[in-house]
């Protein structure tokens, strides 16, 4: 989106990796970040700050909805100038090109296509609600396109057809009514329709309330205010309230994790100020959390997942950071692609999954990452929402990277030894070669749900030489079964380990064959998820669920959550025989599936 | 400025009608609003509540142009819209809190919108279609007033406007409930209803049966049944004309509502009429006295020849000659006289058409004189038949179950008594209206979806505190449950629906 030579002024010359001085870090970044960028979009001259003023009163408001039907009075051609700050919005050091202050890469030139083809249970691949509603979704969403990060449909805007037939739209406005993110469309050209978003909040607020949702026929908006920042959620998707309002909240993670909560001070000093610049280049990240909401269920669960390894791999991978973490290393976190192999804290540290769901979202849609080693700073908003932290991430292969966390600006070459250290005893070891088989051989399948109970010992991972041999009966059944998912009509669950902090899902079997079935699952799981805990009464502790699609069974306790999915046609009597086998089962193969041991997290 | 007033509002209810069609030019704005409650609060924040209100409606027609704004959910307060008529839109405002038990479902708010608009059809015909008779809206305004305003003042209690809440849960309003009958005594039920209808003269007359306060028999459409069921049930059965005269003396000493009855006090009057009419020259005072008032308590009472009466109706604006009631058909728009006999608990009501009576009142007493001959002793019969069969007012009570049955297809519903369902623990009847709100979504959802196609859905919870919540629904048949002495196994509860099902439902939600 911008080039980086023309950004020298702070950063170059420091060929020995970024030296940002002693100050306290998020200090000196806000007001670096905010000098120039607030003057540049103080004499903006936009429409839409000038529209949303003038709706303090109920005409207004009406009116400039009317406005925006009429296809654009208010619109207002924001922000052509400041291209040449985009790149300081988000800096990226590569240690070996002398220091360089490079911007985001163009989302066309994603590595995402390496992704493609994955066995990898719930992978970054799925369809989208790209779709406009009308379509006929089966024409489209079946054809498993695989999905493209960055930006689409740039050309449109609110006065589009074809916009406002979009399933699922997300803003991100300032408090003044200044487009900052559009999911959709062109920030600059849908200042108009930002105003009216502001209009509706700031006239709520100025009777004393805050609105949280509007519904209208199948569409819900949802709107956040976070200070001087509002996200907007436009949906016709069948999700709850809570869940888009969780997904805002996401959002605005996001946004902190790259800017730190510090860009307040920006909207202090001036309620105008024009933060798109900022998040340049940035797009690309935004739509891949997006698209994570329809197939991740860290998104929802608030936990995060690892891949299965046998035990003793997960150990050694895990010493090796502790390691690095007694070094002055906050966080070491190896993973490989969504799924954590292993993560360190320092002590007392803790990382909360929302925190490790941004970041990894972060590096995994940045395509610098994967080029080389780097240093950047980012900001984990659960832990500290105000400073920032300095993570050294870098790929030791396609899919698994590892990343170090640390509050000093100048430990890069620090975090570089240390990487390398990790590096030479994760080959030594073996630990990548059983990550890249472990990706290739998956996780739990329902079809391997065991009949009876198994000895304490039992394995998920048969090639790891502690198999358990299958019986004849159980080759049988599996057999039986193929196809038509695990006993009992069980097609697929979820456990979230309460006190680890962790979840694990099953692969999807057939029937789950396409993404739109996957992506129609994970959805049905997220409705029950937000209907079993609810704020104002307090969580369910079971639920059973039959429509047309699917039986569901939520089971909720003081230690785990369960949601299994079976034939809608499965016998109440048996699914609940199988959800408690699939319990046993996960606690007898525990070892390989959750990391143990880790600090606890006391968020 | 604005909504902060709805808080500090006593009742912390503010209820609106505005027409789109109206007061599009600047400075002409309140000539939009042609009801709001409270009536004194400040122009500028009525004018605030409707200006965010249709701002709302154009704002979601952008992504939904078939579904405009339904529901504004805000920290403090719901806004519950309802479109009336083509642009005719009506917005309940409701403040939340927790603590004053005021947690709402936006349905059952939507439902008590759409009750007294439905009622307001009956009586005065659309709100459009008065707007088009007199622009200037002087007495429709006045109507509106006077009409929602009685009918609000069923919903006073201890002083306090208690609309429908959580504790609510368990009742569906704008349906029927009907008494089971048997057969012997439908085979009567059936010859009466054919004598009276034939007493009548005309073929496209209707009448309505209900024995105390639950449907034997109707012949009128689905829609219109429901309207006169549910007028009769508010103001004509035994019971309502028995509670009405307890709170005349209540009303009388001055409470809210018989503010609103007695006639606009000088306050609430000039303010609702002032800046409307002052411009077209019109008397508010007089339109006051005009309207009529069909859901005033204690206008009707029993003559001594068994039909009701009521004064409600005059022959002309002011006159004291009252007449026979008479009510539009909502199926047919044609306009109806009502007539009402009562024997013991057994309350018989037979619309004509007006068209087909050539002389008037006395055409009338010609009628009503024709069925006392030829009817009374039938009605006796039945009455004793289904005295009889009667089995109080806990009748329907299935021990150990709180339920509610809905028919959607036929717009029944039965429920457990409501002293039953009292005994309930406030946290099951949080979880049960929860749950009813989910599953409105999805029926909603459902509507948007396909059409025709009906919702097949089962949703079993157990609660926090170990209560099964229940709800299924299928083919147009709706069912909640609370079972908070049920076992803790989903089987066990599982059970108890299928049991209620078979033995009360016809099987309707068994599973095979």
């Amino acid at each position: 989106m911008s080039s980086s030579d023309g950004d020298d002024s702070t950063f170059s010359g420091t060929d020995s990796g970024p030296v940002l001085g002693s100050k306290p870090i998020e200090d000196g970044f806000s007001q670096l970040r905010v000098g120039d960028l607030a003057n540049g979009s103080a004499n903006d001259g936009d429409a839409a700050a000038a529209a949303a003023e003038g709706s303090g009163d109920g005409e207004g408001i009406a009116a400039e909805a009317g406005e925006v039907e009429d296809g654009g009075a208010a619109r207002a051609r924001a922000g052509e100038t400041e291209i040449e700050e985009i790149g300081e919005a988000r800096v990226m050091w590569r240690s070996n090109s002398e220091g360089e202050v490079e911007a985001q890469a163009s989302p066309s030139s994603s590595g995402y296509a390496g992704e493609r083809g994955s066995s990898s249970g719930g992978s970054g691949i799925g369809e989208e609600e790209d779709e406009i509603e009308e379509v006929r979704s089966d024409a489209v969403s079946d054809s498993q396109a695989a999905w493209m990060p960055g930006k689409r449909h740039v050309d449109e805007d609110d006065a589009s057809i074809s916009w406002r037939k979009r399933k699922k739209h997300f803003f991100i406005l300032s408090h003044s009514g200044k487009p900052i993110y559009s999911r959709y469309g062109d920030e600059h050209k849908l200042a108009g329709f930002s105003a009216t978003l502001q209009a509706i909040i700031s006239f709520v607020e100025n009777g004393g309330d805050r609105v949280k949702l509007v519904r209208a026929g199948k569409h819900q908006v949802v709107f956040l205010v976070k200070g001087p920042i509002y996200l907007v959620c436009i949906s016709c998707t069948e999700e709850p309230y809570e869940s888009l309002r969780g997904q805002l909240e996401l959002i605005y993670g996001q946004m902190i994790l790259i800017l730190t909560k510090s860009v307040n001070r920006c909207f202090e000093k001036n309620p105008k100020f024009d933060m798109t610049p900022l998040l340049g280049g940035t797009d690309v990240v935004f739509s891949s959390l997006i698209h994570s909401f329809s197939w991740n269920p860290a998104t929802f669960l608030h936990a995060y997942t690892c891949l299965p390894l046998a035990y003793a791999t997960r150990q050694a991978a895990g010493a090796v950071l502790q390691d690095v973490a007694d070094s002055g290393v906050l966080f070491a976190i190896l993973m490989c692609k969504h799924k954590v192999v292993s993560l360190v804290g320092a002590q007392k540290a803790s990382l909360h999954p929302d925190d490790m769901l941004l970041l990894a979202n972060f590096v995994m849609s940045s395509e610098s990452f994967r080029t080389s080693e780097n240093f950047s700073p980012i900001c984990l908003p659960r832990y500290n929402p105000m400073a920032f932290l300095y993570a050294y991430v870098h790929y030791l292969d396609v899919e698994t990277y590892l990343m170090l966390l640390t509050t000093s600006s100048d430990a890069f070459y620090h975090l570089k030894d240390c990487r390398t250290r990790i590096e030479t005893v994760l080959l030594k070891s073996n630990v990548l070669s059983e990550v890249q088989r472990s990706m290739l051989d998956g996780g739990m399948r329902v079809e391997d749900l065991p009949i009876d109970p198994l000895p304490r010992s039992g394995s998920l991972l048969p090639r790891l030489g502690q198999s358990r041999p299958l019986t004849d009966s159980q080759e049988s059944l599996k057999e039986a079964y193929a196809g038509i998912g695990g006993p009992a009509g069980l097609w697929h669950f979820i456990y979230r380990s309460i006190y680890l902090d962790q979840y694990v899902a099953s692969e999807f079997s057939p029937p789950f064959n396409t993404l739109r079935q996957q992506k129609r699952l994970y959805r049905a799981y997220q409705k029950m998820y937000a209907s079993m805990h609810d704020k104002g009464i307090g969580a369910h502790k079971t639920q059973f669920r039959r429509d047309e699609h699917y039986v569901l069974l939520c089971w909720v306790t003081q230690d785990f959550e369960l949601y299994a999915a079976f034939d809608p046609l499965a016998d109440k009597a048996s699914a609940i025989k199988t959800c408690n086998r699939v319990c046993q089962w996960v606690k007898d193969v525990e070892n390989e599936i959750f990391l143990l041991g880790a600090s606890p997290f006391s968020w | 400025m604005g909504l902060s007033s709805v808080a500090s509002n006593s009742e912390g209810m503010q209820l609106c009608i505005f027409d789109l069609r109206r007061g599009q030019n600047e400075g002409q704005e309140l000539d939009k609003i042609l009801f709001f409650h409270p009536a004194d609060l400040p122009f500028s924040t009525q004018l605030s509540v409707i200006g965010l209100s249709e701002g709302l409606i154009t704002f979601t027609r952008i992504f939904s142009p078939d579904a405009a704004c339904e529901v504004i959910e805000a920290e403090r307060h719901s806004h519950v819209f309802f479109e009336a008529e083509p642009d005719i839109w009506m917005v309940v405002i409701v403040e939340k809190n927790k603590e004053a038990e005021a947690i709402w479902r936006v349905d059952a708010l939507r439902k008590v919108l759409k009750e007294v608009h439905s009622l307001f059809l009956m009586f005065h015909g659309s709100i459009r279609s008065l707007l088009e008779k007199e622009p200037a809206a002087g007495s429709v305004r006045s109507q509106l007033y006077i009409f929602i305003m009685d009918y609000l003042s069923d919903f006073h209690s201890s002083k306090k406007l208690q609309l429908p809440s959580f504790r609510d849960s368990l009742k569906e309003r704008g349906t029927v409930q009907m008494l089971t009958v048997g057969r012997e005594a439908a085979i009567e039920v059936q010859s009466l209803v054919r004598v009276v209808e034939s007493c009548t003269g005309s073929p496209s007359c209707h009448s309505l049966l209900l024995f105390q306060d639950l449907l034997v028999s109707t012949t009128l459409s689905p829609d219109d049944t429901i309207n006169l069921f549910t007028y009769t049930v508010l103001r004509l059965t035994p019971h309502a004309l028995s509670t009405g005269l307890s709170s005349w003396s209540y009303l009388r000493k001055g409470s809210t509502a018989s503010a609103a009855v007695t006639g606009p006090p000088v306050g609430s009057g000039t303010s609702l009429s002032e800046p409307f009419h002052g411009s077209h020259g019109t008397s508010a005072g007089d339109d006051h006295s005009h309207a009529m008032r069909p859901l005033q308590h204690n206008r009707w009472s029993k003559g001594k020849d068994g039909f009701l009466i009521t004064d409600i109706w005059q022959a002309e604006p002011g006159s004291l000659v009252s007449v026979t009631p008479s009510i539009w058909l909502q199926q047919t728009e044609e306009k109806m006289y009502l007539c009402a006999y009562q024997h013991k608990s057994l309350t018989l009501i037979f619309l004509i058409p007006v068209s087909s009576i050539i002389n008037g009142e006395q055409g009338i007493l010609a009628v009503k004189q024709l069925v006392l001959e030829n009817a009374s002793l039938k009605i006796l019969k039945v009455e004793e038949k289904l005295s009889k069969g009667w089995g109080g007012e806990n009748a329907y009570h299935v021990s150990g179950y709180r339920y509610l049955l809905v028919d959607g297809d036929r717009n029944l519903s039965r429920a457990s008594p409501p002293g039953k369902v009292t005994t309930l623990t406030k946290d099951s009847l949080l979880a049960l209206s929860k749950l009813r709100e989910e599953v409105d979504i999805e029926k909603s959802r459902t509507r948007w979806d396909n059409g025709g196609h009906e919702k097949d859905l089962e949703i079993c919870t157990r609660a926090r505190n170990n209560a099964w919540v229940i709800s299924q629904v299928t083919r147009g048949k709706e069912l909640y449950m609370v079972l908070e002495n049920a076992n803790e196994t989903l089987l066990y509860a599982s059970d108890a629906v299928q049991k209620f099902s078979n033995r009360y439902c016809n099987g309707a939600f068994s599973l095979d």
